[in-house]
């Protein structure tokens, strides 16, 4: 054999690492070692498989509770199918539902109120010391400085409603909306047979931005379409509502009661119709003031427009004038409600009727109670309650005053100084100021009048009713009206309406309202007007902690970490402003930004649309300190009838 | 370790006080673009102020100059070894070398550009062919182009830097460099066939093919580029050896072989100018109103039609100055001469870039913005500041302007 | 390779939105973004670098009036599946320009998006003149209890890539799977509904078979309400159109709209 000699060696070594390194990169090894490097640096999660099932339920976000079909993988939801149902909320519940800031386990208060810093603890402590505060002030004889506030009405408000009454407290109350508005000003909740309705006139009622009950509006609304019903928007801005409208009637902001009055004058003295309802007399002789010019001159419609209207809505055979101002946040002076809700009674609409709510009965309240229950109360009356009086203790159900009412500021004060229980899935702004947060479960985790809950509660939350009951069985003679053992056997019990009293048109009520809201509107300090809107899934504001909220808000709306805010277009030239121009908002009551103008002739002259459900200080990680919340600054006014104030018109500068 | 430090401290300080500021500032961008060059390869584009309406934004700009005024190389060595215009052998190394830059820093900044950086080759593995002979995606064929030509410019590069002194006395090495060299004409014609392609493709064919927007599409944009880059390019391989010159204070190539790349230059700007006013004018009245828009409507916002003026007009002086007897052997006009060259490509490529992206693609939507974050300028500044350090070492201790090498002899002669 | 596939291509899917009808509620993005597992960014509030397939856009006429005439509408835009000048063979704008084949029309029209395959070169962005493709500017990031509800139907992308609308074609591929269980092969046997279409209030959008002249779809595409998004090249005389067309293509999108507002026709144009 042949020495390999030290050449050849160097010759075949040589060759041999070439060919292993062509070899190597034709086999597709390092392109397959950089595809997995790709993956390594990613650190991309991969959402788990599981068997796949359609789970049928019920969402119980809305009254209207549709059924929905739930996909799951395994044991979680992935997707929730509305299917044309009609709503336009129903897709964010599985954002609710997994949302990373859930409240797991209820929470304590550590270190001074309003930072929302809580350590954990369990249920049982939690429970032992609410209840035990309660005892004390019932002992200590002061039953009505307990009081609670409820998002809306539904089985745990009721039960809480049901606990609160029973200690002796008639300061139950709810968050505003167009049911106990309207309740308020009209004696029972406005019940409108939209789907019947032939002629639909919409005084600001913004009724496809969450308005009342949506998902049954948007169905009644794609048939509208389909069967050509008119339907007519009154309001000072082109909002989405006004969009899809087959027409919007532009008007000075806060005028619509005009606009009513303008209508109801022309078909009583042109037509000769009138109404059989208690004051219609005193009350259509302030009326007849309102000719349709008259109306034209406050209102900025022509009079023509207004005796249209009005004819068009004589001659409709099921026409519905809508009142109740506002989209998911409901703000019409009571006035406004009766002026609007009389047109109905004035054309004899068959499509709108009242109903009143009723809790179940057979509450037994403790013995020292009776005393204090003898004021009639207001459901709505939230805002009266906290710039009148004083209390002790406040339990929050699912409900964020300090957020959305205009005496938010006051309400903190007061909240640093008693004792705050908050019932909720996430820390919201008022929760911040809690003593004890416990979490409660959202829609898909309880069980409803369908059947069982769609996925398995979160760990450590249980049903606000639930956690309501757990509290009214340890306070000193409440355990007889308390007497169920879960949330589950009050489903068939509670949810109850019946037919309402007599409506009146409350002529003095008219004739008070009208001279201060002329009076706010001829201020020459604040010579414009702040117009609240809705941006989509946003709402009045509980929209904005999805994860996807986002997703759907355009630049006209929040861009950069800014609101916008729309002015009309010669106004701004008017006062100087370009668009995009940062800007400040001061009223009487103080000054929000800053915010970004967007100039649009899609609002009226001297109006500045304002989106609402911006501005929190603390609800999760989505919704904290982005843009700026407008109630701070609102008008605080308080109606007699509802007690909340109205905000609707807000006369406001510019800086 | 010691000896290094003081041995470059040595080196830093025998230079005058304004090379020293060069250096100083040089330096400093180099290293900015390696921390900021960090910050985006790992944690994402999100820190440029490109965004989904903008997609693309200075770096692109970049790449679009770099491969133009590189083309220049392609050019230049076209006219020298194809139709031996030996006039221009003295700056041959130069054009080389900026060429071989201008190649590997547009890859470089393709790198920084595209979301996936590590998953660069599967331009290489996955190309976008479709079922012709040629790419269906332009950016294939830049892809597959620029990796060829860029290697040309490598073996182009060996014999130069094989020359340097130590490195020539090796006999393998003096060899191998020299039959290089002989072969040099093969490379420069490979190397100009692949050029005109990746020219045409990156500088107009990728925009020209985009026939959704008005504001790009046009079937000759992939010559006009072509045309732009041997005007352009030409342009700049003149004015990076007369700064050189300027800095170094002596005279690194002939006065002919600038007049005759001036020359060149000059004629090609002629042409550029001729075919953009034509596609000025095509645009206006043929593909822009397909597309139901108007040509002049297009041009608003903030990257407005003076973008396009200043181009024309830069296109005028670079004609009148580089085409003029009078005017070109005038050290000061021939340098605002190619200037104005220059600065006629880069705007053109801001044209395609800039007012190209903020054109509105809903009649309801204006005309956007764009400007370069800190990272975005640091990264880019950083690569040119790199290049203009790699060019000038290669100055200093290259054998890299003959004519200087032959000057240093007559004196060591004397 | 298209040319091969003419035959067996029966589906040719499309959408039609009735913009009388839509009320800008955005349940239809919200739908998207759950079923195709979208990324939520620090700060999605930074629009242009946000991550969505629809996008529900707000329209006024601003432009062409002035108060009171102004108004307003909603226009919910995805991807529009665009086709180029000849359906047979499709060339969408952004296909033929990707370098890796990262996207693809399939045999149903639609126009496809590989998350891994993408470079991110961000070519195929530039070249969709409906900005329907939107780029993964920062780490796609799910945060805690959130993953739970992420779609294992749908990968998720890496920082750096084009994601876009698919027409939710991972949904008829699963109906398709299901019909081969039961025995059904005919791949053109099943319908199906993307997410967006399933979630409308108001069932403003309709989709399906752009091919069959029975479809629901197909009617509205030819209702006289129809228009294309900014294509107003639909609006010419036919013989013009076949001029124009043999100079260049255009996007030819197979999603429709429709509205019995001419403002908004007027607004397609450019002024
Ligand atoms: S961004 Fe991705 S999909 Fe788009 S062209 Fe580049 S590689 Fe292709
Ligand atoms: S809309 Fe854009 S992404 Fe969709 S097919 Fe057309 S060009 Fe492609
Ligand atoms: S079709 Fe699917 S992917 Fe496309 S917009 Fe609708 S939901 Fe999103």
């Amino acid at each position: 054999m042949k020495k390999i000699d030290r050449k050849d060696f160097l010759k075949i070594a040589g060759g041999a690492i070439a060919g292993s390194a062509v070899g190597t990169v034709f086999s597709g090894a390092p392109f397959i070692s950089l595809q997995w490097l790709v993956e390594w640096t990613q650190d991309q999660h991969v959402p788990s498989s599981g068997l796949e099932k359609y789970l049928k339920g019920v969402c119980e976000i809305c009254p209207n509770k549709c059924s929905i079909s739930v996909r799951m993988i395994g044991e979680r939801a992935v997707k929730v199918e509305t299917s044309n149902s009609g709503c336009p909320f129903g897709q964010t519940s599985l954002q609710m539902l997994y949302h990373p800031d859930r409240i797991t386990t209820p929470l304590k208060n550590t270190g001074s109120k309003g930072r929302a810093k809580f350590t954990p603890v369990t249920w049982d402590e939690a429970i032992k010391d609410i209840s035990s505060k309660i005892n004390g002030i019932i002992k200590s004889g002061k039953n009505d400085r307990i009081a609670s506030i409820n998002k809306e009405r539904n089985l745990s408000s009721e039960l809480l409603d049901r606990m609160v009454n029973s200690i002796g407290s008639n300061h139950s109350y709810y968050e505003p909306t167009l049911d106990t508005l309207t309740a308020g000003a009209v004696g029972g909740m406005l019940d409108y047979n939209f789907d019947d309705a032939d002629f639909i006139l919409s005084f600001g009622a913004r009724l496809l931005e969450g308005w009342g009950d949506s998902a049954s509006i948007s169905k009644s609304f794609s048939r509208w379409k389909e069967r050509k019903v008119k339907f007519i928007q009154v309001d000072s801005v082109c909002t989405r509502t006004a969009s899809a409208a087959d027409e919007w009637v532009p008007i000075k902001p806060g005028t619509e009661i005009f606009v009513a009055l303008g209508i109801a004058n022309h078909l009583i003295k042109k037509k000769g119709m009138g109404s059989g309802a208690a004051d219609f007399g005193a009350w259509s002789a302030i009326a007849g003031e309102y000719t349709p010019e008259a109306a034209s001159r406050l209102t900025g419609v022509p009079a023509k427009k207004i005796e249209e209207l009005a004819d068009a809505l004589s001659r409709a055979k099921s026409p519905v004038a809508v009142a109740g101002k506002g989209g998911k946040a409901i703000s019409s002076s009571s006035a406004e409600i009766i002026a609007v809700y009389g047109l109905n009674t004035i054309v004899k609409s068959r499509s709108v009727t009242t109903k009143q709510n009723v809790n179940f009965a057979g509450a037994a309240p403790i013995q020292t109670a009776a005393k204090f229950l003898a004021e009639s109360k207001k459901c709505a009356g939230f805002d009266e309650f906290v710039k009148t009086k004083n209390f002790d203790m406040l339990i929050v159900n699912g409900a964020d005053p300090v957020y959305k009412s205009v005496y938010g500021k006051e309400l903190a004060a007061k909240l640093e100084k008693s004792f705050v229980v908050a019932i909720m899935p996430l820390v919201n702004d008022t929760a911040a100021y809690a003593d004890y947060v416990l979490p409660s479960i959202t829609s898909f985790e309880s069980k409803t009048a369908a059947g069982d809950p769609v996925v398995k509660p979160v760990d450590g939350a249980i049903h606000a009713g639930d956690a309501v009951l757990r509290i009214a069985k340890m306070v000193e003679g409440l355990q007889q009206s308390f007497q169920w053992k879960s949330y589950t056997d009050l489903i068939a019990l509670t949810g109850k309406t019946a037919g309402a009293a007599g409506f009146s048109f409350k002529g003095d009520i008219l004739k008070k309202q009208l001279a201060d809201l002329k009076k706010a509107l001829g201020d020459a300090n604040y010579s414009l007007s702040l117009v609240p809107i809705e941006a989509p899934v946003v709402g009045d504001g509980d929209g904005l902690a999805f994860p996807y909220a986002m997703k759907v808000l355009g630049s006209e709306t929040f861009s950069s970490g800014k609101l916008y805010v729309q002015i009309n277009r010669e106004t701004a030239k008017k006062h100087g402003i370009c668009n995009n121009e940062s800007l400040k908002i001061i009223t009487e009551k103080g000054k929000v930004g800053s915010v970004k103008a967007l100039l649009t002739d899609s609002v009226s002259p001297d109006t500045v649309a304002v989106p609402m459900g911006f501005g929190h200080k603390f609800y999760t990680r989505y919704a904290e300190d982005k843009g700026v919340n407008p109630r701070e600054i609102m008008n605080d006014k308080i109606d007699p009838l509802t007690g909340t104030a109205s905000w609707l018109v807000t006369r406001v500068k510019l800086s | 370790m010691k000896k290094i430090i003081d041995y470059l401290k040595n080196e830093f300080n025998s230079y005058s006080k304004n090379i020293r500021i060069t250096l100083m500032v040089l330096f400093a961008l180099v290293a900015g673009f390696l921390i900021f060059g960090i910050q985006i390869l790992f944690w994402g584009l999100g820190y440029t102020d490109m965004n989904n309406n903008f997609a693309m934004g200075i770096w692109i700009i970049g790449d679009l100059g770099l491969v133009a005024l590189g083309g220049g190389a392609f050019f230049t060595g076209f006219i020298l070894y194809i139709f031996r215009n030996d006039k221009l052998e003295p700056l041959i190394n130069s054009t080389v070398l900026l060429g071989f830059m201008c190649y590997l820093f547009t890859f470089i900044l393709l790198v920084f550009d595209i979301g996936q950086p590590l998953r660069a080759w599967f331009g290489y593995t996955y190309p976008n062919w479709g079922s012709h002979l040629m790419p269906q995606s332009m950016l294939t064929e830049v892809v597959w182009c620029l990796t060829l030509y860029f290697c040309v410019l490598c073996v182009e590069l060996i014999p130069i830097a094989l020359k340097h002194k130590i490195l020539d006395s090796i006999p393998v090495l003096h060899y191998i460099g020299h039959y290089l060299h002989k072969l040099m004409w093969i490379m420069a014609a490979v190397g100009t066939f692949l050029s005109f392609f990746h020219q045409g493709s990156l500088g107009g064919g990728m925009w020209g093919v985009l026939y959704g927007k008005p504001t790009w599409f046009r079937p000759h944009y992939f010559f006009l580029a072509i045309v732009a880059a041997t005007a352009g390019g030409t342009s700049f391989m003149l004015l990076i050896p007369k700064i050189a010159e300027k800095v170094m204070k002596k005279k690194v190539a002939p006065a002919e072989s600038f007049q005759s790349l001036a020359k060149i230059s000059g004629i090609m700007f002629i042409a550029y100018t001729i075919f953009r006013i034509y596609d000025i004018v095509v645009m206006s009245v043929k593909y822009v109103p397909l597309a139901d828009r108007s040509f002049i409507d297009l041009w608003g916002g903030f990257f407005g039609i003076w973008l396009l003026v200043v181009e024309l007009a830069c296109c005028a002086g670079a004609i009148v100055l580089l085409n003029l007897k009078k005017f070109r052997e005038q050290e000061k006009f021939l340098f605002y001469g190619v200037i104005c060259g220059v600065v006629a490509v880069v705007f053109s490529k801001f044209d395609a870039v800039l007012h190209g992206f903020s054109v509105p693609n809903f009649p309801w939507k204006g005309f956007t913005g764009y400007f370069p974050t800190i990272q975005e300028w640091v990264v880019m500044l950083g690569s040119f500041a790199t290049m203009a350090l790699i060019y000038m070492w290669f100055a200093k201790y290259m054998p890299f302007f003959p004519h200087l090498e032959k000057e240093k002899h007559k004196e060591g002669g004397n | 390779m298209m040319k091969d596939m003419e035959n067996k291509m029966k589906r040719r899917w499309g959408m039609a939105i009735d913009l009388d009808k839509c009320t800008g509620c955005g349940e239809c993005a919200v739908s998207c973004a759950q079923e195709n597992n979208l990324p939520i960014f620090e700060d999605d509030s930074d629009i242009p670098k946000k991550m969505t397939y629809l996008d529900v856009m707000r329209i006024t006429n601003d432009r062409d009036a002035k108060f009171p005439d102004v108004k307003v509408a909603f226009i919910p835009k995805m991807c529009q599946q665009c086709e180029g000048n000849d359906p047979k063979n499709p060339q969408p704008p952004c296909v033929s320009v990707c370098p890796v084949v990262a996207t693809d029309t399939g045999d149903d029209g639609v126009v496809s998006q590989i998350w891994s395959r993408c470079i991110g070169c961000r070519y195929c962005q530039v070249s969709c003149p409906y900005e329907a493709r939107v780029f993964n500017w920062w780490k796609p990031k799910y945060e805690g209890s959130f993953k739970k509800s992420l779609n294992p139907d749908v990968s998720i992308a890496s920082r750096g890539t084009i994601q876009k609308c698919t027409f939710c074609s991972h949904i008829w591929k699963k109906e398709r799977d299901k019909a081969v269980m039961k025995g059904e092969l005919d791949i053109n046997a099943v319908l199906y509904t993307p997410a967006c279409v399933s979630a409308c209030p108001t069932g403003a959008m309709v989709f399906g078979d752009l091919n069959d002249p029975k479809s629901e779809v197909s009617r509205l595409a030819r209702d006289n309400r129809a228009f294309r998004l900014v294509h107003t090249i639909d609006q010419k005389k036919p013989d013009e159109q076949k001029k124009f067309r043999a100079i260049k293509n255009f996007p030819n999108p197979k999603v429709y709209y429709l509205s019995s507002k001419q403002w908004i026709r007027d607004l397609m144009r450019f002024k």
